[in-house]
């Protein structure tokens, strides 16, 4: 697998950590999207994932070969002004995006993204070079299982060697190391 | 030499290979946690680790963990299934088995079952799992197309097969030293640690001979999963393969 593309697998697991966190909590219903494949993908980089809502909960899938319910395609900066809070049918009606499949299911799928808080500029500039990725972004902060889950000293530092382990760029232990 | 599996590097009668396992974890069973730790510098329990926080699970699903052996995987999953879940730990081997109670106990973790089975005949109604898990139990499964069908068959509409497993790594400066390691130091460990050579050099053999991850994506493909993706672990040595049944 090449460097970039091990660091998109590993943001759809992160997101779908955090989209489930919200479900589990309560925050959003995904009854609607039930049973529902959606892909999503920008137009001008290589970037897709897809997402699966099955059983109240959602898988988020770096690549499939699936046909999908709903596609929704668009371009990097539009993503970014979307999770920024543009309306969807706004940049709907101005063919800045494009939807194939129900409307209402992408809006929701939106939505749920929106909640998440993801730090698109960051995630889209890991591709184009522009920040050096010394961590994985805002999405992480928000539902990082030390801060939520657990208080104790022992859990933490097990997080921290997990990250380590599997995401050294998230963990911070390699950050110390290479600062 | 059709009715003939492997065995490591050794081709077996098929009807054989489930006693040879079965002596192979009779033999570790009392020092396999020991042995885990100190063969993988205790990177097995961060991938377990991993692996249950990839799960999707939640409050109140029921979960399988196939292979259990020692409860590593269970005991995080009771945590996250809490008293309205289930988590039923299994393994083949009543040694192992007898193991993992034994851990599950000194730890102070109640409420998860225990069932002794054979992955290729799960005895549970179709559509009652929310999880089923096996970590690196899969290679020593001699049908392991059959165990994929039955993990499939007992898994509910969105449910979710974690498959935690030794793999292959595209690393050819790791590749060199994991294979002088596995076959040069690992076997002696296990000879001084758990007084079996043996044990350690099929556990080696059965590495090598275990799918890699393509292959074993496509097993799970086959075996009716609607979604397969993998993600490896630590350059490759590990492999957690989650397919979803939609």
């Amino acid at each position: 697998m090449q460097p970039f593309a091990i660091f998109w697998h590993k943001q759809t697991v992160i997101l779908e950590r955090a989209l489930n966190c919200l479900i589990t909590n309560g925050k959003v219903d995904i009854s609607v999207l039930n049973g529902k494949t959606i892909g999503f993908s920008l137009q001008d980089l290589p970037l897709e994932m897809y997402f699966v809502c099955a059983n109240s909960r959602i898988f988020v899938l770096p690549a499939t070969d699936k046909l999908t319910d709903v596609d929704v395609k668009l371009k990097s900066m539009v993503f970014i002004s979307l999770l920024q809070g543009e309306d969807l049918t706004e940049l709907l009606r101005q063919d800045k995006i494009n939807i194939h499949g129900d409307v209402k299911t992408a809006q929701l799928l939106v939505d749920l993204l929106k909640e998440v808080d993801i730090d698109a500029e960051e995630m889209v500039s890991k591709y184009t070079g522009d920040i050096i990725a010394s961590q994985l972004g805002k999405l992480t902060k928000k539902f990082n299982p030390a801060d939520t889950q657990s208080n104790n000293p022992l859990e933490i530092i097990k997080d921290g060697l997990t990250a380590l382990l599997i995401n050294p760029i998230k963990s911070e232990l390699y950050k110390h190391k290479n600062s | 030499m059709e009715n003939t599996t492997y065995f490591g590097f050794k081709q077996v009668a098929t009807d054989d290979k489930q006693s040879l396992v079965r002596d192979v974890f009779n033999s570790v069973a009392s020092k396999y946690d020991l042995m885990n730790d100190v063969l993988s510098f205790g990177a097995h329990r961060l991938w377990k680790r991993y692996t249950v926080a990839s799960s999707n699970v939640k409050v109140g699903d029921k979960v399988l963990d196939i292979a259990g052996g020692t409860g590593d995987l269970a005991i995080e999953f009771r945590k996250k299934v809490g008293n309205n879940g289930q988590v039923i730990l299994s393994d083949i081997n009543a040694t192992m088995l007898n193991e993992g109670r034994k851990n599950l106990t000194n730890k102070g973790i109640f409420g998860v079952e225990f069932v002794q089975l054979n992955a290729q005949h799960l005895p549970f109604n179709s559509n009652t799992f929310d999880c089923v898990s096996i970590a690196f139990g899969l290679r020593n499964v001699t049908d392991k197309n059959q165990a994929l069908k039955e993990m499939y068959r007992i898994l509910k509409s969105g449910g979710c097969l974690l498959i935690l497993e030794f793999s292959t790594t595209d690393s050819a400066l790791l590749k060199k030293l994991y294979d002088f390691y596995s076959f040069n130091i690992m076997p002696r460990l296990g000879g001084i640690i758990a007084d079996d050579e043996a044990s350690y050099q099929y556990l080696a053999e059965s590495i090598r001979k275990h799918p890699n991850q393509e292959t074993l994506k496509d097993m799970v493909l086959n075996a009716d999963f609607d979604f397969c993706e993998y993600h490896n672990l630590s350059g490759g040595i590990v492999a957690l393969h989650k397919g979803i049944k939609v």
